[in-house]
């Protein structure tokens, strides 16, 4: 997977077993550390140097990895050691502040998961509106659309409104629409601790499918037995910093060591 | 379903462009017309309710001295534009706030976020226009008919050139919005302002008799537009110089507005 360095990885590339479908090369992104004090007009007209620097934080900083295709990676670390912001970065729905970030193929997200359903609309509607906007086409969803409802368990609900759903329910939908994106690339960030047993057993179960079938993983969660059971390689995440990118096995035990139960 | 890796046949940007976009507007739209009863019947209501206080106020009470009669198709002309004007402004404020958790959790083309309330706000424009076929047909039963000139052919011209001109302003807004609050309420304030100081009440003739007003409001960019939609049943309200500067500055403030959402987007991603 280092061939690709230097080099364009051209699409074509991407889609050979054992090329990087992702790469990240000294990535780093800031944040201010004071979310919730917004910028006011004083600060537009009080020039660069006086606009305080010092508030931000680099969340990540010089992370560089190559994934290839077909590895599942389980993300470690602490609380806001930048585990979130590294998958957000993997699904483009953030930029770098410096280095890079390629991804080489499509990405089914499980972050962020009942974000982008409408309150008001019901849930076939929504489910056409999400996978949609994920870049399904019309007649795709359409050959999905009844496993989709059975994966959820949610046939009876089909034409209420969303928001009279429960938590749980609203992910099970998420998950059932994005797990039949059948994008090369699963990113999973620790939604499906709202399901009950049962579902989250099925959703890991359709997990070590995609697996099977040749996808990338991207996994966080905080449970060591779920990153033994899907993960072959971890990354382990501190102050921002990459700080063991190895197999899992030793990742935890570095992580165990640094932070112990 | 085999779970056997195979990609999906991936479309062109454009069209996936177009297909997210189409997507989220007609979202918009069934949203508003699914949640509410009277659905279409409001995005007309909120036009003609200000145009018949409008008409009440300058013509009954004032004894109108401005504009041209019929007084309320002439102000319909332009206010009908106004609100698809005002509505995709003022949403525009609340672009990436609204659906921050959409926008955070997929990667479609950014600008779609203003791009669609332009268009959804549009498509209520387009469909309230028969309100003013309606009322041309009552005044024929009036002393003073409205009449149809060949200028009614400039309409595309100016729902292009207004699309352009709302586009620009709100990838401008939309994401400055982020980070400066304050600037939500300046919006509203400089709407309303801008109201008055666009010719929807009167018409650019009546500006005639004031030239230093006549110069400032020629770089008003929605003079040149309203001018145009109107000119469909008053003429002597079209004056190419005024449109000439609408498209100029209108081409100018969607470059800036190209501009400013390119350099602000990686920040707003991380902000909202």
């Amino acid at each position: 997977m280092s061939e690709a360095v230097g080099g364009t990885v051209s699409e074509t590339e991407s889609g050979r077993a054992g090329a990087a479908v992702i790469q990240v090369r000294d990535g780093g992104i800031r944040f201010r550390r004071n979310r919730l004090s917004r910028r006011s007009f004083k600060d537009l007209f009080a020039g660069t140097s006086r606009r305080t620097r010092a508030s931000e934080f680099w969340a990540l900083r010089n992370v560089s990895f190559d994934v290839a295709q077909g590895e599942a990676i389980g993300v470690v670390g602490r609380n806001g050691q930048g585990k979130s912001t590294l998958l957000k970065l993997v699904a483009e729905v953030i930029f770098p502040d410096e280095g890079s970030v390629r991804v080489n193929a499509g990405v089914a997200p499980l972050i962020e998961i009942t974000g982008g359903f409408v309150d008001d609309l019901t849930v076939r509607d929504n489910v056409y509106l999400t996978a949609g906007l994920h870049g399904m086409k019309r007649h795709e969803i359409d050959e999905r659309f009844d496993e989709i409802i059975d994966f959820a368990e949610i046939g009876d609900f089909l034409d209420t409104p969303f928001k009279h759903l429960s938590s749980g329910m609203r992910v099970r939908i998420a998950f059932a629409v994005i797990s039949r994106l059948e994008e090369p690339i699963l990113l999973v960030d620790e939604v499906l601790a709202v399901g009950d047993r049962a579902f989250k057993e099925k959703c890991y179960r359709r997990i070590e499918e995609l697996l099977a079938g040749g996808r990338t993983l991207f996994f966080v969660s905080h449970n060591e037995k779920d990153l033994k059971r899907f993960c072959t390689r971890g990354l382990y995440l501190d102050k921002g910093a990459l700080v063991l990118d190895a197999p899992i096995g030793e990742v935890l035990a570095r992580y165990n060591a640094d932070y112990g139960v | 379903m085999s779970a056997v890796l195979q990609a999906r046949q991936p479309r062109s940007a454009f069209a996936s462009y177009r297909h997210s976009l189409w997507l989220l507007t007609t979202r918009d739209l069934k949203v508003r017309y699914s949640t509410s009863f009277l659905g279409y019947f409001w995005s007309i209501l909120d036009p003609l309710v200000m145009a018949a206080i409008y008409w009440f106020v300058f013509t009954v009470i004032f004894q109108r001295g401005v504009g041209h009669q019929p007084y309320i198709v002439f102000l319909l002309t332009a206010l009908l534009p106004w609100m698809w004007f005002n509505g995709s402004i003022s949403d525009a404020t609340r672009a990436f706030q609204r659906e921050a958790k959409l926008v955070r959790s997929t990667k479609i083309p950014r600008t779609i976020w203003v791009v669609r309330l332009v268009l959804s706000k549009g498509i209520e424009f387009v469909v309230s226009i028969p309100v003013v076929a309606i009322f041309v047909a009552i005044s024929f039963f009036t002393p003073t008919p409205a009449q149809l000139h060949w200028q009614i052919v400039l309409l595309p011209v100016a729902i292009v050139l207004q699309a352009i001109l709302i586009l620009g302003i709100g990838l401008i807004v939309a994401p400055l919005v982020v980070f400066f609050r304050d600037l939500e309420r300046a919006v509203k304030l400089a709407l309303r302002f801008a109201f008055y100081a666009s010719p929807i009440i009167y018409g650019l003739v009546d500006l005639r008799r004031y030239p230093s007003l006549e110069v400032i409001s020629a770089f008003n960019p929605l003079s040149g537009i309203f001018a145009l939609y109107r000119s469909a049943f008053f003429p002597a309200e079209l004056n190419w110089l005024h449109v000439g500067v609408s498209a100029a500055m209108s081409l100018v403030i969607l470059g800036v507005g190209l501009l400013v959402f390119r350099r602000t987007i990686s920040a707003v991603l991380k902000e909202i």
